[in-house]
């Protein structure tokens, strides 16, 4: 029974990244049919070269949201780091190499903030991250005076967020390396696996000896050091470096995540759910941008992508999220059905 | 006298499994009926039958004479049935008065709440059933047993005919267990037919007129209590004759393990335990609800790290402030509570078992799940873990398999001292006597066993020696050939008059 099980059709089905694989192809079918100049080379590789910062922020709040704990602050963080790299570089010298990696470091730090208050007070991270939100974006802005930026960056750190490198944007090789490394640390690790112990059960897996508080501060570090390098990263595709940074970012990549399957109770996801979940936002927002020969409420869709995006990742998540939360009730139905078979053999043993 | 509540031929599938196959039963008026059965014998289907949360497949369900053809939970409450569940279902930040007032009155959103005639009310009922629970506390802040009051202190308020109570002693100390045989001898008194679910024999010796066995969805027969005796109660309910119960001790035991002196923790309430574990015996922990033994358990563990005196492993003075520590030393803790901290009931059995041995069996951090798989499949061969396999969640597997999960995620730790917090506790009779032979077996491999248990058979049964703990401090060391129920039960209570003699 249980050999055959994970090769059926129907449980390929039920997993939430077949379904999400579905959405994407459904949404480039439509939007190569309405829009134009879709799945030509150049638009695509804007796609993913418009959105790496959010997919970064998301891959990297995967664990947080395993432990089922939650990151509010990483948007913010963003334009801390942006303002902070900005300054770095502009007005006391430093190298954009040097002054990248301080600006990870410093997000690292931000991180281990919200760790210490969410682990060694047992503060909730919605709560904490909330505070750190708001803080975080304060003091970006309070370096800046609310108004100043930094631009006149070198070419050759410009070429980070602008140039191709192997016929693909230079920043998604980055983006790469952070995804595979979550991956290996999510499904590959004893690290992973207790932020999976944490969420469905933290009294639980601390009862297991898992050093719960330890663990699930690398997760918020992480988070932090990654959004550090998702401002670097944004200040070189745009030329300028400004404190309102990563505005709103957090919640796209929260969206992102929870779209991909991840519990937002923590515990059960993957990193490859969270991938699609970012890649199935990322087409709609730019795919919605191409279709101008179809009118909405006699305005081109084009002209109105923005506000029409926002509107369809909302179905979207809500879907999504009906749709997960339904196919949960059918398993745990049949599961309850097969705990009532006392009789059932253990291949295991035979 | 007619029955005030009579199933006849009850049958309830869910998909292809037949979960009740034609189960017969019936309550008289005042009196209390024991229903009995191993885990998945069909006790909590049957329940949820009578109280209309499932519906019948086939069968006929009669309620004071009247036939009804599709009971609801509403319905059910109408007819004056009520249930009193292990885990009581109230408001934890509303008032006892609150939460009987929300119960019984029937309100509009936009009501009155009469605050004055719902708190006589409360007063009344809580008296009725002699507790002494202030109407105005908090549930959140009453201990489990006190909830389980205010339950029944409802279901009485609500005019019911017939209670139902699902192992209503499972966390109640002795002092409470009497007021509860109390309540439900009042109860029989008043008319009331109550049908008691427990998975302790002596309890329903104790209280049941009639026992009514369930075995595979079956009803294997109906009798008066006063007709059989302990062995032929298990007997119908395994379907086989338990012979012996207890496995019996083997060999003198060797060097002492585990040695604690003076051992205390302000913050848990434990102070000044002297003892010594030897390796390959079983030292078994008895007490009241409450004395501190899972809270010298956790001690030892490093979950509420000692303040005082010393604690000897191997002959070497030690100190532990965290599980991890506790784990490094070969101290490993079955926790009492199964499905909080003994099993993540959302992973698969195979992730279950290795939790504790990370750093042992993936060296490097790096997960090798071949490994994994191999080591769950000897723990499942070895305990006979009924399961598909290493991958099915803990969640699936019954009580007893789930507790066999959270010993193998011991053993997997090779550790010189084993902590068994209430091993057997709702695990069904089959596998507790399985598991029983799997703690004996592991003695005679050399292990140290401390083994905390409220089951007073099974502390005499299995106990090389007996620890009795009283108020936070152990108060009797019980060679086997001196303890027996009387002498374990009068320290635990303190009415031994150690102190006139």
């Amino acid at each position: 029974m249980s050999s055959t099980r994970s090769f059926s059709i129907k449980s390929l089905l039920a997993r939430h990244e077949t379904v999400l694989v579905l959405v994407i192809l459904l949404e480039v079918l439509l939007f190569q049919t309405l829009g134009k100049n879709f799945l030509v080379g150049k638009n695509l590789s804007n796609v993913f070269r418009h959105s790496v910062e959010i997919g970064l922020l998301a891959v990297a709040m995967t664990p947080v949201i395993l432990t089922g704990g939650i990151d509010l602050s990483v948007g913010s963080m963003m334009g801390l780091c942006a303002v902070l790299f900005g300054m770095m570089v502009n007005r006391f010298g430093l190298p954009p190499y040097l002054a990248g990696l301080v600006a990870v470091l410093f997000g690292a730090l931000g991180g281990g903030m919200n760790a210490v208050l969410i682990t060694r007070l047992n503060l909730p991270p919605l709560i904490v991250t909330l505070g750190t939100f708001s803080l975080f974006r304060g003091l970006a802005e309070a370096l800046t005076k609310g108004a100043e930026s930094y631009s006149g960056f070198p070419k050759s750190f410009l070429a980070l967020g602008n140039a191709d490198l192997a016929g693909l944007p230079a920043q998604i090789w980055v983006f790469f390396a952070v995804a595979a490394a979550i991956w290996l640390m999510v499904h590959q690790t004893t690290l992973g696996r207790s932020f999976r112990a944490i969420g469905y059960a933290s009294e639980g897996a601390r009862y297991a000896g898992i050093p719960v508080a330890r663990n699930t501060s690398l997760a918020y570090i992480i988070a932090g050091a990654v959004a550090g390098l998702a401002a670097v990263i944004l200040v070189a595709r745009l030329g300028e470096a400004r404190a309102n940074a990563g505005i709103g970012y957090e919640l796209l990549a929260i969206t992102a995540v929870v779209l991909g399957g991840v519990s937002i109770f923590g515990g059960s996801g993957t990193v490859a759910g969270t991938l699609l979940g970012w890649i199935a936002l990322a087409i709609l927002n730019n795919g919605l941008t191409r279709i101008s020969d179809y009118r909405i409420m006699d305005q081109p869709v084009a002209s109105v992508a923005r506000e029409l995006s926002g509107l369809l990742t909302g179905l979207l998540l809500l879907a999504a999220l009906a749709i997960g939360a339904t196919m949960k009730a059918l398993a745990i139905r049949r599961a309850r059905k097969q705990s009532l078979s006392k009789t059932t053999p253990n291949p295991a043993i035979s | 006298m007619k029955p005030i509540l009579q199933l006849t031929a009850i049958q309830k599938s869910f998909g292809a499994v037949r979960a009740l196959k034609g189960v017969s039963f019936e309550l008289l008026p005042g009196e209390v009926h024991a229903l009995l059965g191993e885990n998945g014998a069909g006790k909590s289907t049957l329940i949820k039958v009578i109280t209309g949360a499932h519906q019948p497949d086939g069968g006929k369900l009669i309620v004071a004479g009247v036939e009804v053809s599709h009971l609801t939970p509403a319905k059910a409450r109408e007819l004056g049935i009520a249930c009193i569940y292990q885990q009581p279902a109230l408001f934890p930040d509303l008032t006892v008065a609150e939460n009987i007032g929300l119960r019984l009155k029937k309100t509009g959103a936009l009501s009155r709440i009469r605050w004055a005639s719902q708190r006589t009310l409360a007063v009344e009922l809580l008296h009725r059933i002699g507790a002494e629970i202030s109407p105005d506390a908090e549930v959140g802040s009453l201990s489990m047993p006190e909830q389980q009051l205010v339950e029944i202190a409802c279901a009485l308020g609500s005019g019911a005919r017939i209670v139902i109570m699902d192992e209503p002693t499972a966390s109640l100390t002795q002092k409470e267990q009497h007021l509860l045989f109390k309540v439900v001898h009042d109860l029989r008194a008043s008319g009331v037919g109550v049908v008691y679910i427990s998975h302790r024999l002596e309890e329903i010796f104790a209280l049941a007129d009639r026992v009514t066995v369930l075995r595979d969805g079956e009803s294997v027969g109906t009798n008066p209590v006063a007709d059989l005796s302990e062995a032929a109660m298990i007997k119908l309910m395994v379907g086989r004759e338990v012979s012996s119960i207890y496995p019996p001790a083997t060999g003198e035991p060797g060097a002492v393990v585990l040695a604690l002196k003076n051992l205390g923790c302000a913050a848990s309430g434990v102070s000044g335990v002297t003892l010594d574990v030897r390796a390959g015996e079983i030292v078994g922990m008895a007490g009241l609800v409450g004395a501190g033994r899972t809270e010298l358990a956790r001690i030892l563990f490093g979950i509420t790290p000692a303040d005082a005196g010393e604690i000897g492993l191997n002959g070497e003075q030690i100190s532990i402030s965290n599980p991890r520590e506790a784990i490094a030393h070969g101290i490993a803790y079955v926790p009492e509570d199964r499905r909080r901290h003994g099993v993540i009931l959302e992973m698969p059995i195979a992730h279950n078992m290795t939790m504790a041995i990370h750093p042992k069996i993936f060296p490097g951090t790096w997960l090798r799940f071949g490994a994994e798989n191999l080591l769950a499949c000897e723990f499942i061969r070895d305990l006979g873990i009924k399961a598909y396999g290493p991958d099915a969640p803990g969640g699936s597997l019954s009580g007893g398999n789930q507790q066999k999960v959270s010993v193998a995620r011991w053993l997997a730790t090779k550790p010189k001292l084993l902590i068994l917090d209430e091993p057997t506790q709702g695990v069904d009779v089959g596998a507790k006597s399985e598991i029983h032979k799997i703690i004996r077996e592991l003695a005679r491999e050399g292990l140290a066993v401390l083994m905390i248990s409220s089951d007073l058979p099974e502390v005499l049964g299995m106990s090389d020696r007996v620890a009795v703990m009283r108020g936070g401090k152990l108060v009797e060391m019980i060679a086997k050939e001196n303890a027996d129920a009387h002498t374990v039960m009068a320290a635990a209570l303190g009415t031994n008059g150690k102190d006139a003699a």
